[in-house]
């Protein structure tokens, strides 16, 4: 998906090299983590991904085209949630279907399915600003679900949550996964959100934006079958878990103190 | 630009528009002064050529709709010179304009922000006068141009009269917003570090409030001087007002375009000017 | 909040609400009665200051009798008319040039130079021109409410318009929303609330407009109205007129008002 991709931004006068030659692909249904400090480019990728940025060099490619621009092939979903304030949840949910140009008695089962599987019964005739941001986080989910995409793109999506309505969540969409397997690529900076989440783990380095290491997290979850316990924090305690979760946090370690380095600029990220 | 930020403070939703009032102008800043008057150029320029063409070369606008660029010409010179027009040079008319505006505005801020401030701390006396003052706001301050004439015949006390009733409204209405709006935890922070009720209004409450006084003051300004060149439309024997009334009456469109220019250019003045002072009253705005 | 006042002035108490509102009626009646009082004294001539039972009685007579040509109750629906049609002009072509301002960046670049040239010139100065142009016609003082009304809008739709969370036009674009549906579903929608506002202000500033431009260029109206009621030293007329536009004003703003309301509501604000 991703070939030698750099980007490179313009601040005050110099070039500054915000991602360096990376390079991954994310196969058929698979459900790739990348982790990173802050400034590692991260979303940069993601925005790539969905057409809302692009790479200075190298390509971008979806399928066998590379990304010209923003598509509903590609649904994403945004740490702010981005729902349309002035639209309840259901016109949110089917905004992307009208664009599409659904006819609306199909528009409405598409909504009211993805009202259920996402446990927003109740709130269809709400408006964003009502629900709890966890409730928004869903409604956000369920209109990028409705598209139907191939790929599901997700920015720190728990990013704005607090910390228990983050492993409702996460547990929600592991359910979700295994109802609807997706394509995904999930930007977070929690390395255990990662570890839980992923088939794949890409660990990103900063200044520039580089891959470090991709892990692969399918093979350890079969072996240990961690599917088989229901809440996180059972996953959380087992031995394989934190093995691999303080693998990627020596590798982090590893590279704050590298970046340390007097003059390096930081980077947004 | 202003305007806006009056209905906010009506609406008591100031923070959210003042905030985009400054990620405006950070955004004009980013865009780079020269970028910028280069394009200002491209549209001005082709405009004036426009005007030019139209009026002096193909003569499609006749002179006695709109004057030509020498029309103009022709009245500045005769207005600088002599006698000048309608009773004086332009220096003279513009001199009389601003000298009565900066009479009123400073009466009416001089009361209003007091006032504000007063209405904004105290509850009691917000009750007390806010009745009053609503019963008065809708009334425009041009509609006091009548009574005002009445009152004090066509001399510069009826001038300074309606000039304090255009600047006084919105003196008072963001004085006391900005108290108003005033972050409680900090009049909360003050009193825990042991200030008084004095020090609190010097320290806290007035430095706290100035953002929105100057959003007022703005306002007032740019009312007060509406209102004035109004009011010597309706009756002066001195100023830009009067100058344009005489020169309507005359039907003389070039001394009309000149003195409408003036209009704008002691407008862009006056408000330019408060900037700057609002500047130095408030560094940490940035 | 209650508490927090209470804590700025320890000792006093917080003001009860019927305390308050003891106050407010205190304050109206406060006015009236100086305003009366004034005039009853005889400091100053009746002739310059009739008390409000004289305002009262001249509204009633103004309202059976013509003067000026019409009763108060035609010269209001003049005056109205020219604004619904000052206004009404000025919203439909400020705000969609404001919110197209603040979409596309060339005509940004392109008409604020402009705009900021003509922007001091106060509305009220437009008064000879339209007066050359339009002579007595419906045309002049649409004119001077078009160049009071107009500014807001634009402003406020631009403003509107560039305050719009890029979060949200990329989630668009990302659901498949083309050019024309983003601008509809999602920069109208969200600029709408400083839409409003700039119309409420926008309307402020016409209804001034018209009066000033009623003063001068026209012969019917409330400003026409007050004008004759002072060259002919009739204060009670003036101070009627006064009272008239007040409560137009009042009521324009009221109506404008609940329609910002009604728009944040639409916006699922529960406030």
């Amino acid at each position: 998906m991703f070939r030698n991709v750099k980007r490179a931004f313009r601040r005050s006068d110099q070039e500054v090299l915000a991602l360096d030659d990376v390079s991954f692909e994310v196969g058929e249904k698979e459900f790739v983590a990348i982790v990173g400090p802050s400034g590692c480019g991260k979303t940069t990728l993601l925005r790539m991904a969905a057409g809302l940025d692009f790479p200075s060099a190298g390509s971008v490619l979806v399928g066998a085209h590379e990304v010209a621009g923003p598509g509903p092939d590609r649904a994403v979903v945004f740490q702010q949630f981005a729902l349309f304030p002035w639209k309840t949840v259901e016109e949110n949910i089917g905004f992307g279907l009208r664009c599409r140009g659904t006819p609306s008695d199909a528009r409405a089962a598409i909504v009211a399915r993805y009202v259920e599987l996402m446990g927003l019964q109740g709130y269809e005739r709400a408006y964003p600003q009502q629900l709890s941001g966890g409730m928004q986080q869903r409604v956000a989910i369920a209109r990028s679900y409705a598209l139907d995409p191939d790929v599901l793109l997700m920015d720190e999506p728990f990013g704005a949550l607090d910390a228990q309505t983050r492993v409702v969540m996460q547990e929600e969409l592991i359910k979700l996964c295994r109802v609807n397997p997706r394509t995904a690529l999930f930007i977070t900076h929690s390395v255990e959100e990662a570890v839980y989440l992923a088939d794949r783990v890409v660990v990103m380095t900063r200044s520039p934006g580089r891959i470090r290491e991709i892990l692969d997290i399918a093979s350890v979850r079969r072996r240990e079958a961690w599917e088989k316990l229901e809440h996180v924090e059972e996953v959380m305690d087992l031995e394989s878990f934190v093995h691999l979760r303080t693998r990627i946090w020596r590798m982090l370690r590893e590279q704050q103190e590298g970046a340390a380095v007097p003059g390096v600029p930081a980077q947004p990220a | 630009m202003a305007a806006s930020v009056r209905s906010a403070s009506a609406t008591g939703r100031s923070s959210a528009v003042s905030s985009s009032a400054t990620r405006a102008t950070r955004d004009a800043k980013r865009l780079g002064g020269q970028r910028r008057a280069v394009l200002a150029l491209a549209a001005i320029v082709p405009l004036l050529i426009l005007w030019y063409v139209l009026t002096s070369v193909t003569h499609t606008v006749s002179p006695g709709r709109f004057p030509s660029p020498h029309d103009v010409y022709q009245a500045a010179l005769q207005i600088s010179h002599g006698n000048g027009y309608a009773g004086g040079t332009m220096s003279r008319q513009v001199w009389q304009s601003s000298k009565l505006v900066l009479m009123g505005f400073a009466v009416a801020s001089g009361v209003g922000v007091p006032l504000g401030l007063l209405m904004g701390w105290s509850r009691r006396a917000e009750a007390l006068i806010n009745p009053a003052f609503l019963l008065l706001r809708p009334i425009p301050p041009l509609a006091w141009i009548p009574l005002a004439i009445l009152w004090f015949g066509l001399g510069d006390g009826a001038k300074i009269f309606v000039i304090w009733f255009a600047a006084f409204v919105p003196a008072v209405i963001n004085s006391h917003t900005g108290v108003r709006n005033l972050d409680p935890t900090l009049i909360a922070a003050a009193r825990v570090h042991g200030a008084s009720p004095p020090q609190i209004v010097r320290h806290v409450l007035i430095p706290g409030a100035l953002p929105m006084i100057f959003t007022g003051l703005r306002l007032s300004l740019q009312a007060s001087w509406t209102t004035l060149v109004a009011a010597e439309l309706v009756g002066a024997i001195l100023g830009l007002g009067h100058v344009l009334i005489v020169a309507s009456l005359d039907i003389y469109p070039g001394m009309i375009l000149y003195a409408m220019i003036w209009v704008g250019i002691m407008g862009a003045a006056m408000t330019k000017a408060l900037g700057v002072v609002e500047k130095r009253v408030i560094p940490w705005r940035s | 909040m209650a508490q927090l006042v209470a804590s700025r002035r320890p000792g006093r108490g917080i003001p009860s609400a019927p305390e308050l509102a003891a106050l407010s009626v205190a304050g109206l009646l406060l006015f009236f009665a100086a305003w009366y009082g004034v005039a009853a004294s005889g400091w100053v001539p009746s002739r310059f200051l009739p008390g409000p039972q004289v305002i009262a009685e001249m509204i009633d007579r103004l309202a059976q009798q013509p003067y000026a040509g019409y009763t108060i109750q035609v010269h209001t629906l003049a005056s109205l008319k020219r604004f619904a049609l000052g206004f009404g002009l000025a919203a439909a072509l400020g705000v969609p040039l404001g919110l197209l301002m603040g979409w596309y960046r060339w005509l940004d670049d392109l008409v604020t130079p402009l705009f900021e040239a003509v922007r001091f010139v106060a509305p009220i100065a437009w008064v000879p021109f339209a007066a050359l142009w339009f002579g007595t016609g419906i045309g002049g003082p649409i004119l001077i409410i078009f160049s009071g009304a107009f500014p807001p809008c634009v402003i406020n739709a631009y403003r509107g318009a560039r305050q719009v969370d890029k979060v949200l036009v990329e989630a668009a674009q990302t659901l498949g929303a083309g050019g024309l549906r983003a601008i509809g579903e999602v920069l109208v929608p969200a600029a709408l609330p400083s839409i409003v506002a700039g119309l409420r202000v926008s309307a402020g500033l016409g209804w001034q407009s018209l009066i000033g431009a009623e003063l001068i260029v026209v012969s019917s109206g409330v400003g026409y109205l007050m004008v004759q009621g002072q060259t002919s030293l009739q204060t009670p007329i003036v101070m009627s007129a006064m009272v008239a536009i007040g409560v137009i004003g009042f009521v324009i703003d009221v109506a404008l008002r609940a329609l910002e309301r009604a728009v944040r509501r639409s916006w699922g604000d529960q406030g």
